[in-house]
């Protein structure tokens, strides 16, 4: 009893995904390159890109709510449906931290930066990796991916915890810092937040490959703000 | 607490295995859904449970059902009183040709009871339980067949549990109907199992999904699966099941 129309469907879906996933991690990227260039220009085109991250969003929600009040979807079927409820916000969300990583550009102004960011584009090169790597783990079903992948957050919070010492040592070394080590801070918690959205991107597929409900603990070891 | 419980049942059209082996349990003041696809034997199973395949000759049965411990295969069981404990509703709305308080008064009258006082206080009672008092209690003299077929399978429904039942076994009961009745009946069948231990067999996946508590699924004479509901639609144990359910298979 082949139901091929679904069956594609479910595909266009899955392959939404990932569309919006390219998207979200060239904006991931694209948001520590322009603060290290000073690129206000490159921020508001980020922000302003940040739109069709939504629009896409919605369009894949819609669309899956559609497949699901016709087809009524059982099993894995169904949990793939969820999966994709669940990974498009999750997708939509690290969106959100990019487009934050340019305001906060956009706020700190064109001058110099107080330290060479070296960190920071560490976080963010291995956030996006994680990301793509946890959405090849979704389209293949990779459950072991999906296992692994949120123990690399804790190489993120480490830099985090990194960047954070530094900064305050800058703080303490001189007052006039506070300003851009704060607006540093909050960048660096936007790719702290990115990789944890990854996590539960991870705990998703295993849902829907397993039908187990498995938290991934990823908030073990992190100073500061969370 | 278990109402029924089927041990190494077997059951043969002739030389044909029909059904292959199958325990389970069938729990009281639940419902448990039958599914799988047509010819799999989930409705030679449900008429196991109150000997409906008796009137059918060739058949043979292996095993045991018991209800309340007490096995209905036993030499010596009356098989008019467990029909009684065990009603069974069926894929077609069959009332009597005769007006309604008749058709619910039969069961009753059969057992003995003729006190006019009586049978309007029992007709009314298993109106009310089957949700169509409101409907017919200003002319309970009609004929059923001017029912429309969902207040007709309402009607079978309360003729069915006039006699005190204590297993309500559905036999695909809401195919004939369209969806508005057969969300009335799905209503009903979540308030008779309060009363009622309920065994439903059923096409229809979603409706399995939406009413039951338990479900087994059936394939090829065999039970695959059974378990909690929202476990067998939402990630069920075995690969057959998975695909049945999903529209892959069968």
């Amino acid at each position: 009893m082949p139901r091929e129309t679904f069956d594609r469907e479910l595909q266009r879906l899955q392959d939404e995904i990932l569309a919006l996933s390219s998207m979200v991690e060239n904006a991931l990227t694209e948001s520590v390159e322009i603060l290290k260039r000073r690129d206000m220009e490159g921020s508001r085109r980020l922000i302003a890109q940040d739109r069709l991250i939504n629009e896409k969003r919605f369009a894949i929600e819609a669309d899956a709510l559609v497949a699901i009040a016709t087809q009524q979807p059982m099993a894995s079927d169904l949990r793939i449906l969820a999966a994709i409820l669940v990974l498009a916000t999750e997708l939509e969300r690290i969106g959100d931290y990019a487009k934050g990583i340019a305001r906060i550009n956009l706020m700190m102004g064109e001058g110099p930066l107080i330290k060479p960011l070296i960190d920071v584009p560490r976080m963010a090169e291995k956030a996006q990796s994680m990301l793509h790597r946890a959405l090849g783990a979704f389209v293949r079903g990779d459950v072991d991916l999906a296992r692994a992948i949120p123990a690399e957050d804790d190489e993120v919070d480490a830099l985090y915890n990194q960047v954070y010492r530094e900064l305050m040592t800058f703080i303490m070394s001189d007052p006039r810092n506070i300003d851009q080590a704060n607006y540093l801070l909050w960048v660096a918690h936007n790719l702290e937040r990115a990789a944890d959205r990854v996590t539960n991107i991870c705990e998703r597929v295993i849902f829907t490959v397993t039908g187990e409900m498995v938290e991934m603990d990823s908030e073990e070891g992190l100073i500061g703000i969370t | 607490m278990s109402k029924i419980e089927i041990e190494h049942l077997s059951f043969y059209y002739g030389d044909f295995l029909a059904l292959s082996n199958i325990s389970m349990v069938i729990r009281d003041r639940d419902i448990t859904a039958l599914i799988g696809p047509s010819g799999c034997g989930k409705s030679t199973f449900l008429r196991c449970l109150n000997r409906m395949n008796d009137t059918i000759s060739g058949t043979r049965l292996e095993g045991h059902v018991l209800l309340d411990d007490q096995d209905i295969y036993a030499p010596g069981t009356d098989v008019v009183d467990l029909r009684r404990r065990v009603g069974m509703v069926f894929q077609r709305p069959n009332p009597f040709p005769q007006p309604v308080f008749d058709n619910v008064a039969f069961g009753p009258r059969v057992l003995g009871l003729h006190r006019k006082e009586n049978l309007a206080n029992m007709v009314e009672e298993s109106l009310r339980g089957a949700a169509l008092w409101d409907e017919v209690k200003d002319d309970l003299r009609q004929d059923a067949l001017s029912l429309s077929l969902g207040q007709q399978q309402r009607l079978c429904i309360a003729r069915v549990i006039a006699v005190k039942p204590e297993v309500i076994l559905m036999d695909e009961p809401c195919s004939a109907l369209d969806p508005i009745d057969t969300l009335e009946i799905e209503e009903l069948m979540q308030r008779l199992k309060e009363n009622y231990c309920i065994v439903i067999v059923t096409h229809n996946m979603q409706q399995a999904a939406r009413v039951s508590d338990w479900t087994g699924f059936f394939w090829l004479g065999e039970m695959v699966e059974f378990d909690a509901t929202d476990i067998i639609f939402t990630r069920p144990s075995h690969q057959l099941t998975e695909g049945y359910i999903t529209g892959r298979a069968g």
